[in-house]
């Protein structure tokens, strides 16, 4: 009785995965059995006409620009200057021609400055429902299970490099379930978890690298509501489905509670 | 806090986002393109692009140069779907079936004896099935095998790689492998069949 090509080995073989040693087994055994050359020839049709279907569809024209220009965006808002005394040289240079096309450019950068918060605010409110989502989703509970701000709060020590308050009087039918240690943009957070009747809410609580506090601001993604605020060197962003007027009272709570007010 | 991990090294922007941008620029029809099947939706798949790429560029200090870029911004654009609305619902309404067990496709007695015929139906339906009729068939597989076949056949990565990109074994990268080709070649020959119906 002969012993046939496994399916794992005639997928292996389709696809190059073979050791030297399994390869030179597998040829000798397909040139003595017809079975095994037609099941190996099926493979390779099928991997080869995928690969083909599978090329199906084109990048829209004007994305991969986007992308460069959001890049190019993204890295100089992080970056912070340097060399100062380098930049002191080219300041006179650097006025003439600001005299010149500063109308322009600041129209310019004024519009690219708009599209760039924009678009990091659209990703912000994406992936900030998408946690609260998943978080919904999983059904799991808090990394930290307390309604107490004293247990929560000392739970994050050494987890985050900054910390925050948390309000102690909620109102009446808002309770603090715990807390979880995520991540949004590869950096980590906190992500308080908050019951307001029967609606779930996420507020993460992030440390701003750069730029000054931003506004008080409300967007809608999937259905969630986001209101996101920054204070002193915090960003409070929460998401939920409950009426956005509550949700800004508890954000708001949140941001009072971090300068004493 | 100086000792945090996140804190350690300095970005340096100007060079690192070029090479970012030359390491990226070249992958980004491919992301587009397996985004699209994942999402099935253009809107979507942007989205997906944009934010996975936005999330590869700041995380790109994290990226160790000489490993493999291409299996790493894949898994993020993979990471970044299973937590998008599109892949939560995608991934609960799929149940993961046991993994195969290599027993279970070995060939013994799968092949009978016989003498090679390279005009046998199935060969033919290779040879004969169009890009539609394999792109429906690809529409029909579940999410889990379907980013595996992409992967594996119109990315051409190696089985390391796409266990790399699925943060899976490579024994669970083959047995998803074989199932859905095994998949594939079924929905082809039903579709065969009912073509022939129609045709009679």
């Amino acid at each position: 009785m002969i012993d046939h090509i496994s399916q794992a080995n005639l997928n292996a073989l389709a696809d190059g995965e073979l050791s030297s040693d399994q390869l030179s087994r597998v040829n000798d055994h397909l040139a003595a059995c017809p079975a095994c050359t037609s099941a190996a020839l099926v493979q390779t049709l099928l991997k080869t006409n995928i690969a083909k279907a599978g090329q199906r569809y084109a990048m829209p024209a004007g994305l991969e620009e986007r992308l460069k220009r959001l890049a190019t965006s993204d890295t100089a808002r992080r970056s912070r200057p340097s060399g100062r005394s380098a930049i002191a040289g080219w300041a006179t240079a650097a006025a003439i021609l600001l005299v010149i096309f500063s109308g322009l450019i600041l129209v310019q950068q004024g519009r690219r400055r708009t599209e760039l918060a924009a678009l990091e605010y659209q990703a912000q409110a994406s992936e900030v429902s998408d946690l609260h989502i998943a978080t919904l989703a999983a059904g799991l509970g808090p990394q930290v299970i307390s309604s107490d701000r004293h247990t929560v709060k000392p739970w994050f020590q050494g987890k985050l490099p900054f910390s925050f308050n948390l309000p102690e009087n909620l109102p009446g039918d808002t309770k603090l379930d715990g807390a979880n240690l995520t991540y949004l943009h590869n950096q980590p957070v906190a992500q308080l978890l908050y019951t307001m009747g029967r609606h779930r809410v996420s507020v993460f609580l992030a440390e701003r690298r750069t730029g000054e506090p931003m506004a008080e601001k409300q967007s809608e993604h999937s259905g969630f509501k986001v209101t996101s605020v920054g204070v002193g060197d915090l960003d409070i962003v929460a998401v939920s489905d409950v009426d956005p007027v509550r949700l800004a009272q508890l954000v708001s709570l949140i941001k009072n509670v971090q300068t004493g007010t | 806090m100086t000792l945090l991990p996140w804190k350690r090294e300095a970005r340096k922007p100007g060079p690192q986002t070029s090479a970012f941008e030359d390491l990226a620029l070249p992958l980004l029809p491919a992301l587009y393109n397996v985004a699209f099947w994942l999402t099935r939706n253009a809107t979507d798949a942007e989205d997906l692009v944009q934010e996975s790429f936005l999330k590869a560029l700041r995380g790109f200090a994290g990226f160790e140069p000489g490993t493999n870029f291409k299996a790493w911004i894949f898994r993020i654009l993979r990471n970044t779907f299973l937590t998008s609305r599109t892949g939560l619902e995608a991934t609960r309404t799929v149940a993961l079936e046991e993994e195969l067990d290599e027993q279970s496709v070995a060939g013994s007695g799968l092949y009978p004896e016989a003498a090679i015929d390279r005009q046998t139906p199935e060969i033919n339906l290779m040879r004969l099935a169009d890009r539609a009729m394999l792109q429906g068939a690809l529409e029909k597989l579940p999410p889990p095998l379907l980013e595996v076949i992409l992967l594996c056949d119109v990315e051409e990565m190696k089985y390391k790689e796409i266990a790399v990109v699925l943060e899976i074994p490579i024994g669970t990268v083959m047995s998803r492998v074989a199932r859905a080709r095994t998949a594939l070649r079924k929905t082809l020959q039903t579709q065969n069949a009912q073509t022939r119906e129609r045709g009679a």
